[in-house]
């Protein structure tokens, strides 16, 4: 009962707040509510654009948990505070003159390793870039070399069964074969 | 509303707990009423030695007239595959024989050996029971696995080496 | 409904270790009373689930928010839709819908097994009503969705918006039935064990089943895929995220298992690992679970952290232990005859296929706990990111796209080196020409390269396997080729069917080298503004900003954008963007705003609009406009591998009426043996 009067109840508003978006927009710029938009976003410069910055920021992770990087996280959804509080201090950085190694490394510096999507690759860290890789490469030499003993073994040992024809068989029993051939599907 | 919620919940439960004790309070209960389907099989399933040989020779001729197999290994691969066929066909009559108590009677209608040697082909001396390159014992017989021929347990129902059924 | 659902969960409990008990012991003792009821438990036990469910559900349709689920997941004004997926939505019912789908799975399981495979039906029903009853006594001891609050809200705080997808209510189901089914391969794979049988006879008894959960954790996969490209707005379907990854390594495993099988089938081969490969799938499968509920890695699918995090630990760590020690003792029987003909032949190609298939497991598995690792190692955090990822995982990828192509070209057995360069002309030019053409057109990026020309190999060879089986068959049988193909699909469902698979995995792979080259640009548009973006085809885009709306619609209220598109200068449509934000139905808003995506999609690339927000209430928007070349290839590539994995399992593959005459005849005789036998 109660979800029916909410319902007209959301008809009638939102009848009224369509009728008064469209009166908005005709006279001003404003819309009906901002609040429900969303943060009120800043305009986009030419920096947010910035190939290098983007660059920068796609290693940097984000701190507020989404395990996005920084340039993915400020672009998804607008309405996590951490990745464009970060955002602005990778821009203040470069603005400093900063290389791109340099301001990673003061991202690694304050927030620790965890700060880079990928581990640098040195010490401990190659053993998640290569690891798998070996790992693999060794199994696949030691399975190369079983396999190979294992025709090896087959091909000693029974040449002789596999040249001679089946010299055995009577007539009526191939013909049997046959017929059972016949009925297997394929 | 709590009562009604309590008697359908003590009504579950009795009837759970009498469908679950059925069988144990009346062993003789209609075992084969409730019993699995018979499904439709399918062909794929059988994985008997026989049928897995003559896979083989389908798949291998197959292989031939697509042109990945050679017609050199085409024979060969025939040759082995055929063999293991009759074998796994003959121990299969063998066996059928062997329940009616007629297991001697057509044993000497063979040219070569009865049954060959799945690692090593036909035997030449005609009435073999072991092969003469490996000692394997040939053929079907009581005790022996059909497919490969080691000694089985007394209860066995498959052998304990290549799984293949021991039939009943 | 509390009361009864309560009721019918303790039910279920006992039952359930009932089931467990009598199975077992059973099994063992050979006594068919007690197998009988073992049997009937599984049936009782799916009846006393239901009822919870529906006890639930129930509640749910009810907004009875004195229970802590319904108030916790729910609200009066969540959309009809939605009330059913809540039954999943959170921790407690997602326990419950688990454990009832896993009953009945066991329940049929017990109805569909042929006659000939009886001897492991008491064991099957032990192993899952004891899985069962793991899940019961998680959710009675630790996260009871039946539990009430003290006092009951005026409204429930409503389900998360990211859940309010129709992607959501078909995801967690699908890969849910996937991850669950995989319990029945399992519980037959112990039924073999312990009940010594370890024949060929299990690996029948199983194959459907694993061809169904493999066909469900694909479905699964997809739509979670998908769900996550038109919801979470980030503009990409994978991010190698811990739940992802934890739902990927089943799959591998049972990929790997689905090739393996055949060799144990042809050629008696494999038998332990095959085992191996089952009970790892679904213990990889419980691994999976434990991740998503413990919160111990984070990611975007955590459930809240709770205590249920240690009972699937220690779970898993008992299954494992048990699993691998009762595997070990019976190892002895599982010995093979190893024969190999050759070192070029399927057999050998399919060896290295499971190579692979296990290494990206592991590799896959290794970069989700490598952070673990690292921490106890180093005492350090790190991430270890998509990108690493890629890194790892893309060339081990791509060789086993590679043997997808070179598999097939070899006959089982063996081959010869005339025949195999006969075989790899034509698919190898195809996959070089491929090259050729797109160093041409001036891709350099390595890795779309070699997918999409490795992909040109593979396809390549699956049309040539399927033109020359044609060809064989109308030299043979004297059919049409038109009709030899069809032959060739039916009569041998497996190998065709699988073919078809194989064109799926070509289409993903290059729809994923698609997205090494997507674009995107971020702008600020007043209404009548225009910004532009070059396609990599070279098209240019001018999105137009054009007005925001806002208004009510259901359980929420909209900022909607417009957003006019003209690709070089034509117009070619418009997209719609929205900011949601929720509310109960008090009209007091639930959650952060969300998002929801505009897409456009054709075969060559998708447009993708996100509405980031208004600048100071004002009409002037914040976009995000990016271009996602062949993503519509992802969904095909998945349709065609779904259907390919349903021509492999439509049952009666290739029932010539020979053959059923045949294996009836078969099968009668096997009865009257068993009759006699007794």
């Amino acid at each position: 009962m109660n979800g029916h009067v909410t319902r007209r109840g959301f008809f009638v508003a939102a009848a009224a707040a369509v009728g008064a978006v469209l009166q908005d927009t005709t006279s001003a710029g404003r819309v009906y509510d901002p609040g429900r938009a969303g943060r009120a976003l800043p305009p986009v410069t030419a920096a947010d654009n910035d190939a290098a910055i983007q660059r920068i920021e796609k290693r940097i992770r984000c701190s507020c948990g989404c395990g996005l990087d920084v340039y993915t996280c400020r672009t998804t959804d607008f309405s996590c505070t951490y990745s464009p509080a970060m955002h602005k201090e990778v821009l203040r950085l470069a603005a400093t003159g900063k290389t791109a190694q340099q301001i990673t490394d003061e991202f690694v510096a304050q927030y620790g390793e965890q700060a880079l999507m990928s581990p640098p690759r040195r010490g401990f860290n190659l053993a998640g870039y290569f690891v798998p890789s070996v790992v693999v490469l060794i199994a696949g030499i030691f399975l190369f070399l079983r396999l190979r003993r294992l025709t090896r073994d087959v091909q000693v040992s029974s040449p002789t069964a596999e040249s001679a024809p089946p010299a055995n068989a009577s007539a009526a029993e191939l013909e049997r074969l046959r017929q059972e051939l016949d009925r297997l599907p394929g | 509303m709590e009562l009604l919620e309590l008697i359908a919940g003590l009504v579950l439960a009795t009837g759970a707990t009498y469908f679950v004790l059925l069988p144990i309070l009346r062993p003789s209960s209609n075992e084969s009423a409730s019993s699995t389907v018979d499904e439709g099989e399918d062909p794929d399933d059988d994985l008997s030695p026989q049928t897995v040989a003559l896979r083989a020779l389908k798949e291998i001729e197959f292989d031939r007239a697509t042109g990945k197999l050679s017609d050199a290994d085409y024979e060969s691969l025939k040759a082995k595959y055929t063999s293991e066929a009759l074998a796994a066909m003959r121990g299969e009559t063998g066996n059928g024989k062997r329940e009616t108590g007629h297991v001697t009677s057509d044993a000497t209608t063979f040219p070569v050996s009865r049954f060959p040697c799945p690692e090593h082909g036909v035997r030449p001396e005609s009435d073999a029971q072991f092969c003469s390159q490996c000692g394997r014992r040939l053929g079907a017989a009581p005790g022996y696995c059909v497919r490969c021929g080691s000694a089985l347990a007394d209860d066995a129902r498959y052998c304990n080496r290549c799984g293949t059924r021991v039939a009943a | 409904m509390t009361l009864l659902g309560h009721l019918s969960l303790w039910l279920a409990f006992l039952v359930g270790l009932w089931g467990a008990i009598t199975g077992f012991v059973g099994g063992a003792q050979g006594r068919a009373d007690l197998q009988q009821s073992a049997r009937h438990a599984t049936f009782a036990l799916f009846a006393a689930l239901v009822v919870a469910v529906v006890s639930l559900e129930v509640a749910i349709f009810r907004h009875d928010f004195s229970l802590e689920y319904v108030a916790a997941y729910t609200s009066r004004n969540l959309p009809t839709f939605y009330l059913w997926s809540a039954l999943y939505a959170g921790q407690k019912g997602s326990l419950l819908f688990w454990a009832t789908v896993l009953s009945l799975f066991a329940a049929l399981a017990q109805l569909l097994t042929s006659r000939r495979h009886r001897v492991y039906l008491p064991y099957v029903a032990a192993v899952t009503c004891l899985v069962a009853t793991f899940f019961i006594s998680v959710m009675l001891f630790a996260a009871n969705p039946f539990q009430r609050l003290a006092f009951a809200p005026l409204d429930g705080s409503g389900m998360n918006p990211q859940l309010q997808n129709p992607g959501m209510v078909f995801h967690p189901p699908m890969l849910y039935l996937g991850y669950i089914s995989i319990t029945i391969p399992f519980a037959f794979a112990i039924g073999a064990l312990l009940s010594k049988q370890l024949d060929t006879e299990w690996l029948t008894a199983i194959r459907k089943w694993t061809l169904v959960s493999w066909l469900f954790l694909s479905i699964g996969l997809l739509i979670g895929m998908w769900w996550a490209y038109v919801e979470l707005g980030w503009g990409g379907y994978w991010a190698w995220d811990p739940v992802e990854n934890a739902a990927l390594l089943p799959w591998l495993v049972m990929t790997a298992f689905l090739h393996s099988v055949m060799i144990q089938e042809k050629r008696g081969m494999l038998k332990k690992w095959n085992l191996g490969l089952i009970i790892g799938a679904w213990l990889l499968s419980i691994f999976g679970t434990f991740l998503t509920r413990s919160g111990v890695i984070a990611s975007v699918h955590s459930f809240t952290q709770s205590p249920v995090g240690y009972f699937f630990l220690a779970f898993l760590v008992l299954a494992a232990v048990a699993s691998f020690t009762l595997y070990v003792i019976r190892l002895p029987l599982l010995a093979t005859e190893a024969r190999l003909e050759s070192m070029v032949s399927r057999e050998a190609s399919f060896f290295f296929n499971n190579l692979l298939l296990i290494g990206l497991a592991f590799s896959v598995l290794w970069g989700t706990l490598f952070p673990i690792l690292t921490e106890w190692v180093r005492g350090v955090k790190i991430t270890y990111g998509p990108a690493t990822f890629n890194f790892v995982n893309i060339p081990l990828g791509l060789v086993l796209l590679l043997l997808t192509g070179i598999g097939p070209l070899i006959a089982w057995r063996r081959a010869s080196l005339p025949n195999l360069r006969r075989q790899f002309a034509v698919p190898v030019t195809s996959g070089v020409f491929m090259l050729l053409i797109l160093l041409v057109a001036g891709m350099r990026d390595l890795g779309p390269l070699l997918a999409i020309s490795i992909g040109a190999f593979v396809s390549a060879t699956v049309i040539q396997e399927f033109t020359r089986g044609a060809r064989a068959r109308h030299r043979q049988y004297g059919e049409p080729i038109a009709y030899a193909v069809v032959q060739l699909l039916t009569r041998n469902r497996r190998r065709y069917g699988g073919y078809i698979v194989h064109v799926g995995i070509v289409l993903l792979f290059v729809a994923f080298a698609g997205m090494a080259f997507k674009t995107e640009t971020q702008a600020t548009l007043r209404p009548g503004d225009s910004v532009t973006l070059k396609s990599p085809y070279g098209h240019m885009y001018t999105f137009t900003h054009v007005s925001v709306s806002q208004y009510n619609q259901l359980n929420r209220e909209i900022t909607a954008a417009l957003v006019d598109i003209r690709r070089d200068g034509k117009p070619i449509g418009r997209l719609r963007t929205e900011k949601r934000q929720h509310v109960d139905a008090l009209g007091r808003p639930t959650f952060e705003p969300s998002t929801a995506v505009g897409i456009r999609s054709d075969v060559r690339e998708d447009l993708y609009v996100v509405l980031g927000g208004l600048v100071n209430g004002t009409e002037e928007a914040v976009y995000r406009f990016t271009i996602n070349p062949l993503v519509w290839w992802v969904w095909f590539g998945g349709f065609v591998l779904v259907i390919g994995g349903l021509i492999v399992l439509w049952p009666g593959g290739g029932s010539a009426p020979g053959a059923r005459g045949r294996t009836q005849r078969a099968q009668a005789g096997y009865t009257v043996k068993l009759e006699a036998g007794r």
